[in-house]
């Protein structure tokens, strides 16, 4: 209990400052402490290519995460970027599956 | 002083079924001549594809995408696109620019008949059945 509430005192410093469990502060690693595999993308994030883009979106026609997809922050920006075209043309729906 | 930068761009244009049914190539031409007004250099422009919308435009349930590459001065494309925005016949149009013209651009255009696009006879939209929630167990006070 103790050591529960000693990050509490003096205005709200230290490890709680971002609130969470676990300070703010998340780890980039897996629980387990390994790296996560990168995973790269099978076929080019292009937005005609629509039977591999409709894979990382969602019933709901949502955009799947980063964690998810397990793309590289580039890749995942061009996936977006991809539906987000693909969606415009009247190719993918907004909402809901096709 | 105009600063000229030739681009190459990819361009999809979604065309309305109605007009296309009235002939392919003159439709086609008139979509080029856009492009060609405003000093662009036309690489390659063929059918994409026909295909069900995945949602209704302009009440249409199908189009027809048309594929133009070009290379053009940057200051022309804001010309072009509200080109496209005015004309009736093109449902969506999307610019992108591009490195290089893909392979497949070259290839020849397969036969396109324009009697043989299915008609836009969308079924009705049907509302998702409710999913019925199982209804919670009321708690009976016990009397003790």
């Amino acid at each position: 209990m103790s050591n529960m509430m000693s990050g509490g005192g003096g205005g709200g410093g230290g490890g709680g400052r971002d609130g969470g469990r676990d300070g703010g502060r998340r780890s980039k690693f897996g629980r387990f402490g390994a790296r996560r595999r990168e995973v790269l993308p099978e076929e080019p994030l292009d937005y005609k290519n629509i039977t591999y883009l409709s894979k990382f979106v969602s019933a709901n026609g949502r955009i799947q995460s980063r964690k998810r997809t397990g793309f590289s922050g580039q890749n995942q920006r061009m996936l977006a970027e991809a539906i987000k075209r693909a969606r415009l043309v009247g190719l993918m729906p907004f909402v809901g599956r096709m | 002083m105009k600063l000229q930068r030739t681009r190459t761009y990819e361009c999809m244009c979604l065309l309305d079924n109605r007009e296309v049914r009235k002939g392919w190539q003159p439709l086609k031409d008139a979509v080029t001549g856009m492009f060609t007004k405003h000093g662009a250099k036309i690489l390659s422009s063929r059918r994409w594809d026909e295909r069900r919308l995945a949602y209704p435009i302009r009440g249409q349930h199908r189009g027809t995408y048309l594929l133009v590459y070009c290379a053009m001065d940057t200051q022309a494309v804001a010309a072009v696109r509200r080109d496209m925005q005015f004309n009736e016949s093109i449902m969506r149009s999307l610019f992108i620019e591009c490195a290089e013209v893909p392979q497949t651009a070259y290839e020849p255009e397969a036969a396109f008949d324009v009697n043989a696009i299915p008609s836009d006879d969308a079924p009705p939209v049907v509302a998702p059945e409710p999913v019925a929630e199982p209804e919670p167990v009321a708690e009976t006070p016990t009397e003790s």
